[in-house]
């Protein structure tokens, strides 16, 4: 029997185990992918050197640029860290800031977050970064009504859209797991996090051709401490994600139920491990098809949004 | 029924399958190759098959296993054989353009996808408004066969070459046996085998379909046959 912990701390090990594990999730994935291509592959650890390099480094700001252009990557990652408040991290039961936001409130955050840096991008004037978040805004424009749609069959399902109520609710029967509203709903959220991490279907997430660059041309114009910040705030919104697709869709299992140490620590462990399963999934996806076309990506939302729409539709009659 | 209520395991199994049916009829609404149109016609006969087990067994209805044994002989390897071999008949000679289905689309795939989901739209609330109730009868899943057979007709009418309007015509029995599967399992095994082997008729005229258009226009499009000839 450990001690158990206050409310307060967990609510803080939930931020703390999304902002530390993220870049650490980031390099299992790139090693793993290394392996599938046959290389040796960088350091797990490689992510946490490269934060601190670019930490140590100078901080430059291209001429005419204003404050807002410093601001946006501390926004952007202010925003990251209180989405883990809101969504089930670690405990199967609602945290006191866990119910100051439902899914939708954690959707804003992401969109502030992808506002502000599109707009310091903006400001550079320069062409690539320009053009990075152009495409971004363009293309998160029509992922929206997907991820609404997913919205939509978690409210039908739940009678909320707590992410928390989501999670009790798989975990409550197999009856809920197997019903064909929660897979396709699950099927079309992960098919948006392909999308949104920067995988699947055009964009090369390593980042050096800029013809696939979608969200990795926003942060050209940035460096020292503010690359850094972006980085990791990228980072973070990847194990985001991969936190919400595992704990509220696929398997809101391994969490906290009471407040001991020991199943705290537990659950960090499962989190850690199922992000990384699930990056696993993502590399193997990756690397098994072809990047499309650029504008072949309305093809690729538009199955993304079929299958959410059916996700609806198939509750409609209530036996979905 | 209350949508926060799950229906049991085997109803969802049941409902999944069929809406990974209904799944794989758009995928033909996106599939360029008559090849892979042949693919996905088998998985999705073989999901057909599939159910009649998973009802056969919640059911308890014996005699279903036997029709799922002979709708996948037939479905997932006569009809595809005999597809395969009649466009294999159709491969063009050294030098001529290939007669495939690629570039009949008459819409891009997004639209097409867009208006397949107006199409399923229309089945599922027109089956919602039937307000069909009742332990044998599962709406969804009827409602899912519904959406399928105005998305096979959808298939049939946007694509412009015979190849895969004869898919698109076999996914159609595809729906209907799925609607016939969940709604009358009981149904004595003679007169479903009847009803699996009017399938048969529909490739044979089919075939012979493909093949004549094929001697006459020396193509798979059906777009040749909009002029008037003389």
């Amino acid at each position: 029997m450990s001690a158990a912990l206050p409310v307060p701390v967990i609510q803080l090990l939930q931020v703390l185990t999304i902002a530390l594990g993220a870049p650490g999730v980031t390099g299992v994935i790139a090693r793993v992918e290394a392996r599938l291509q046959g290389r040796r592959g960088p350091r797990v650890l490689q992510p946490y050197y490269d934060l601190a390099k670019l930490f140590r480094k100078e901080a430059l700001a291209p001429d005419g640029s204003s404050w807002f252009f410093l601001a946006a990557p501390l926004i952007a990652v202010t925003a990251y860290l209180t989405i883990p408040l809101l969504i089930p991290v670690l405990t199967s039961y609602g945290l006191p800031l866990g119910y100051m936001g439902d899914i939708l409130g954690g959707g804003f955050l992401l969109s502030l977050a992808s506002f502000v840096i599109a707009t310091a991008a903006l400001e550079t004037g320069s062409p690539y970064a320009q053009l990075g978040s152009s495409r971004a805004k363009t293309f998160s424009a029509i992922t929206e009504p997907v991820v609404l749609f997913v919205v939509f069959t978690v409210a039908l399902l739940t009678g909320t859209d707590l992410p928390y109520a989501l999670a009790a609710t798989v975990r409550s029967s197999a009856g809920q797991i197997i019903r064909p509203a929660h897979l396709l709903a699950a099927t079309a959220l992960f098919m948006v996090i392909l999308h949104e991490t920067g995988r699947i279907p055009v964009e090369t997430h390593t980042g050096t051709s800029e013809f696939g660059m979608i969200e990795e041309a926003r942060s050209f114009e940035h460096s020292g401490p503010y690359l850094a910040l972006l980085k990791w705030g990228s980072e973070l919104k990847q194990l985001i994600l991969f936190t919400i697709l595992a704990d509220v869709f696929l398997a809101p299992w391994g969490l906290a139920s009471s407040q001991r140490l020991g199943a705290v620590i537990l659950a960090i462990a499962a989190l850690l491990a199922k992000a990384c399963a699930v990056g696993c999934v993502v590399a193997v996806i990756d690397n098994s098809f072809a990047k499309l076309r650029l504008f072949k990506i309305t093809e690729y939302v538009s199955a993304a949004f079929l299958i959410a729409v059916l996700g609806v539709f198939t509750l409609y009659l209530g036996g979905g | 029924m209350d949508p926060t209520q799950a229906p049991g395991v085997y109803e969802g199994v049941a409902n999944v399958i069929a809406a990974v049916m209904l799944l794989i009829e758009f995928g033909l609404l996106r599939q360029a190759l008559a090849r892979d149109q042949i693919r996905l016609y088998m998985a999705q006969s073989a999901l057909i098959s599939v159910l009649a087990i998973v009802i056969a067994a919640d059911r308890n209805l014996p005699d279903l296993y036997a029709l799922a044994a002979l709708s996948a002989a037939l479905k997932v390897v006569a009809v595809p054989l005999v597809m395969r071999r009649l466009l294999a008949r159709t491969e063009p000679e050294e030098g001529e353009e290939a007669p495939g289905v690629a570039g009949s689309q008459t819409l891009s795939p997004a639209s097409a996808v867009l208006a397949g989901i107006v199409l399923a739209a229309v089945g599922f609330f027109c089956f919602g408004a039937l307000k069909i109730h009742g332990p044998a009868a599962p709406a969804l899943a009827l409602a899912l066969a519904a959406a399928m057979v105005l998305v096979a007709f959808g298939l049939m009418i946007v694509r412009r070459d015979v190849a895969s309007q004869a898919i698109g015509f076999f996914t159609l029995e595809n729906a209907i046996s799925l609607a016939a599967l969940v709604v009358a399992s009981g149904l004595p095994l003679i007169l479903e085998t009847a009803f699996l082997f009017d399938l048969l008729v529909a490739v044979v005229v089919f075939g012979m379909l493909i093949r004549t258009h094929h001697v006459r226009a020396e193509s798979l499009s059906t777009a040749d046959l909009t002029r008037l000839r003389g």
